[in-house]
């Protein structure tokens, strides 16, 4: 047995040195003695960065340990049906309504107020594209600015697709939501005319994918499409596009937070809810971003704007 | 090509400095990885002496079963353990959803019928008359596949390897289950994903260099214990 | 059924089949206690599935096994246990991936033998078969003949009652063959180890036995001890394996007081037997009984012939010479005698045996 000494010792060592780096990196997010919150977030209030700038101060604050996945809309209230998560926040009313209606939700306290959903922020979608703007829609006037947008993208859209093209989310998300709600008031059937006909024809791509994805895609494109100003002001630096119309009372975003009857951490996500409004907090809010891109990505919550409470 | 050695560059970097987060990351990826690599291979390795050493109805559908799995999508496998352990699927109970340990779980899931199809190969490789010889110089059932198992070491061994390999590479299962939350289930091919969707492909094929260096490191060890 | 005391392995009725292919055929042996056995026969006779079968390897088809006087069982734990009583060396040595000493101290550590013991044990053996600085070579990386001694060595440190070697020198050179023989009757003396020994080499068995079984097509045709099989050969099966190259048939004419005359053709053969007037036999004669002489004067064989060589084949320093007497004839002779008496095709000599070496069998007993 003398002879295999050398390797056995090789053997102990190496085993030894995993041992080392695996402790060695045992790393954050082991702690027992803060409560865990899981939230699922839609991708656009998660890709910008806030999210990662509020998760630590909210951790300190309430001596939790906040737990976030990013997801489309549709992913996120899933998650939230089932219970897998404790809170969503998201950004489509009318998803947002249904999962209030399916009894999905437990009513938080804001303001001496109980509410099913909770809006907390706001910003405006945009339309951005190339800055040659194939399809001219950089200039257009008026009321109604995002659906005649839309109709010139599809008429010059399927009249030369080469040319002008329009990339969807595709994905079930808020945005996707918003996006069609827009095909829709421009006088089009969604599923026949645009995802079945446009796609067809070449002009309309579907990613299926969150935003900065389907940014990035529409840039290697060259096509347009609609995101929040928030994501795109935080990637316009690797971006060619650039915003085309931003006004339009349909381009209104708001993000609300709701949690989720079948989680497990009620009180805890109500203090989620209560940080989210808070004036401290809200003024963070209003101020992220600004000093990197020079106007703010998000807007603090306005009763005006987002309704109460 | 000026944005591959952009990368290597920044892989470089991000080691040498020690990047927090990138420590960490690849600390979860290596306990993630290697937890269930080790222990689907302490189940694997007697489940497939099992089935190699005894005859059965229905064995060569087993194994060919078993062969057929080493397809399917890791995103499937997620979907699986996903709905198994949803809050409002039948484990919801456990409540590990969204956790390293469904990860480990799902990754242990996904490399099983690797493991089994390539160490059943593996004995197969032992000729019957070492078994034989085994017999009939008294060796009982235990001891007998003990010896096959040590003279199959070097095959079971890459079996092993490869069954690491192949959990500390995937994707779809460690994103599902796993839910890439920074800090919780965050691993090196979540982060990889999500950078690329991001757009930063310089920090993505960076990380991904970084997982392969790893994987040398760990599969050098490894190699060195198959030298034995 | 009273089995014979000394008896330590019995089988009986023993039948195999491979498949479709019957090997062993309703066989029946039994093995005395200390006995050292030779089971001879050509390749493909069933003495692989015998032994196997014997070292409980395999479950025979039918029959029964007995060990030290007890039946045993066609399944169970006692299998093991008996089993290990028995020791296999195969006929292509497996060895293990391990050092020499890993390989040798094996079924020492399957048994549970202490490890200071074992040390001792295994030192000794490799000793005994010429192999000792050996210990921490890796077995795979020895020769042939070197490993044959190593499988010997796993199976003698065991200090089995059995011991069945399959073809142990068949692979071997004439240097590591005469090394393994030794080894073996050297074993065989010193623990009174039983062996039950297969092997195509007949002057092996003749050598090392002290009994000798003929298997030819799954059936034990004769057994006895060497005089018995190479002389006195039961039937032309056997008579034909053993190198009884002469097997004439013909009849008997008279018997004079256990002196038969055989009519053979218009020939007579005068040879010793019982047999009586008229039955048809076989005379057997081996080649080298036959003397081949330019005339028939000085020697007192009671049958000469006049005969014509029809063929000289020499290999090495002996000559098979094929002669006709009225009846086709082998002799086998020295190199040196063919050079003598200039024996070449056509020569006249004379073919002369003693009638002690004719060996009448009665035709029809066969099988």
């Amino acid at each position: 047995m003398k002879g295999n000494w050398p390797k056995i010792a090789l053997a102990v060592l190496g085993i030894a040195v995993i041992v080392l780096v695996l402790v060695m990196v045992l790393g954050r997010g082991g702690q027992t003695e803060p409560e865990v919150l899981k939230v699922a977030t839609t991708t656009s209030l998660y890709d910008t960065g806030l999210w990662d700038y509020l998760e630590d101060i909210f951790e300190d604050r309430c001596n939790a340990d906040l737990q976030i996945t990013a997801k489309g809309t549709g992913a996120a209230l899933e998650l939230g049906m089932n219970g897998d998560v404790d809170a969503v926040t998201v950004h489509d009313p009318d998803r947002e309504a249904a999962f209030i209606a399916g009894n999905y939700s437990l009513n938080a306290t804001v303001n001496n107020t109980s509410a099913a959903r909770v809006t907390w922020a706001y910003n405006y979608f945009i339309i951005v594209g190339p800055e040659s703007d194939p399809a001219g829609i950089g200039n257009l006037t008026g009321s109604g600015v995002p659906e005649e947008a839309f109709q010139k993208i599809q008429i010059e859209g399927k009249a030369d697709p080469d040319t002008v093209r329009f990339v969807s989310r595709g994905d079930e998300s808020g945005t996707h939501g918003k996006e069609k709600v827009i095909w829709a008031a421009s006088g089009y059937n969604y599923t026949a005319d645009i995802l079945g006909n446009g796609t067809a024809q070449g002009w309309y791509f579907s990613t299926g994918q969150g935003m900065g994805a389907t940014l990035t895609t529409a840039n290697q494109l060259l096509a347009y499409t609609l995101t929040d100003k928030g994501t795109f002001l935080a990637y316009q630096g690797s971006l060619d596009l650039v915003p085309l119309v931003d006004t339009g009372d349909d381009l209104i975003n708001i993000y609300s937070v709701i949690i989720c009857k079948n989680g497990t951490k009620p009180e805890m996500a109500q203090n989620l809810v209560t940080f989210l409004r808070s004036p401290d907090i809200q003024a963070l809010v209003a101020g992220f971003g600004v000093p990197q891109y020079g106007q703010p990505l998000f807007y603090p919550w306005d009763p005006g704007i987002c309704g109460l409470p | 090509m000026t944005e591959l050695w952009q990368a290597f560059t920044k892989a470089l970097e991000l080691l040498v400095s020690l990047n927090p987060e990138v420590i960490e990351i690849a600390g979860r990826s290596l306990r993630i990885s290697g937890t269930s690599c080790l222990l689907a291979s302490l189940i694997c390795i007697p489940l497939a002496s099992l089935i190699h050493f005894h005859q059965f109805p229905g064995k060569r559908a087993l194994i060919n079963i078993i062969q057929t799995l080493f397809s399917v999508p890791t995103v499937l496998v997620g979907l699986f353990v996903f709905v198994l352990f949803s809050r409002a699927g039948p484990l919801g109970f456990f409540g590990i959803l969204l956790t390293p340990t469904a990860m480990v779980i799902g990754q242990m899931i996904l490399i099983t019928p690797l493991l089994l199809g390539f160490i059943i190969s593996a004995l197969s490789g032992v000729s019957k008359e070492i078994v034989d010889t085994a017999t009939s110089l008294g060796a009982s059932g235990f001891q007998t596949i003990w010896l096959v198992l040590r003279e199959a070491r070097y095959a079971v061994l890459a079996a092993v390897i490869m069954g690491f390999g192949r959990a500390i590479s995937e994707v779809g299962c460690a994103l599902l289950v796993g839910g890439n939350m920074r800090g919780v289930t965050r691993v090196i091919t979540t982060t990889i994903s999500m950078e690329t969707a991001k757009g930063d492909f310089e920090l993505a094929i960076a990380l991904g260099m970084i997982l392969l260096f790893l994987a040398l490191i760990i599969n050098t060890i490894l190699n060195r214990l198959q030298q034995r | 059924m009273m089995k014979p005391l000394s008896s330590i392995i019995e089988v009986v009725d023993l039948s195999h089949s491979y498949g479709e292919r019957e090997i062993l055929k309703g066989l029946n042996l039994s093995i005395g206690k200390g006995e050292v056995f030779a089971l001879i026969g050509p390749t493909g006779a069933g003495k692989t599935t015998l032994l196997r079968i014997m070292d409980l390897l395999e479950v025979p088809a039918a029959g029964k096994i007995y060990f030290d006087g007890k039946c045993i069982p066609r399944s169970g734990k006692q299998r093991l246990e008996i089993r290990r009583r028995i020791s296999f060396v195969h006929q292509k040595p497996q060895i293990f991936s391990l050092s020499v000493y890993d390989n040798v101290a094996c079924g020492l550590r399957w048994r549970g033998e202490e490890k200071n013991r074992i040390a001792g044990k295994v030192d000794h053996i490799l000793e005994m078969v010429g192999l000792e600085g050996y210990k921490n070579r890796k077995a795979r990386t020895l020769s042939g003949g070197e490993a044959q001694r190593v499988a010997l060595a796993r199976s003698l440190v065991l200090e089995p009652e059995v011991l069945l070697l399959d073809e142990p020198t068949a692979n071997l050179d004439p240097v590591s063959t005469a090394k393994i023989e030794q080894l073996i009757s050297s074993v065989a003396r010193q623990h009174n180890t039983t062996m039950i020994m297969a092997t195509h080499d007949m002057s092996q068995g003749q050598q090392l036995a002290d009994r000798i079984g003929v298997l030819l097509d799954g059936k034990l045709a004769q057994t006895g001890d060497a005089t018995d099989i190479f002389r006195s050969p039961q039937n032309e099966q056997v008579a034909r394996f053993v190198g009884m190259e002469n097997i004439i048939e013909g009849v008997v004419i008279a018997n004079n007081e256990g002196i038969v005359t055989v009519g053979i053709g218009g020939s007579a053969i005068q040879a010793v037997s019982n047999c009586p007037a008229a039955k048809a036999v076989y005379a057997c004669i081996r080649p080298e009984e036959v003397t081949l002489a330019l005339s028939t004067t000085q020697s007192s064989a009671r049958n000469s012939f006049h005969a014509k060589v029809t063929r000289v084949n020499t290999i090495g320093p002996l000559s098979r010479v094929e002669i006709d007497c009225g009846f086709r004839l082998v002799a086998l002779v020295t190199r040196i005698s063919v050079e003598e008496l200039n024996l070449q095709v056509d020569r006249e000599v004379y073919a002369i045996f003693k009638a002690t070496t004719v060996h009448i069998m009665e035709k029809g007993i066969s099988k």
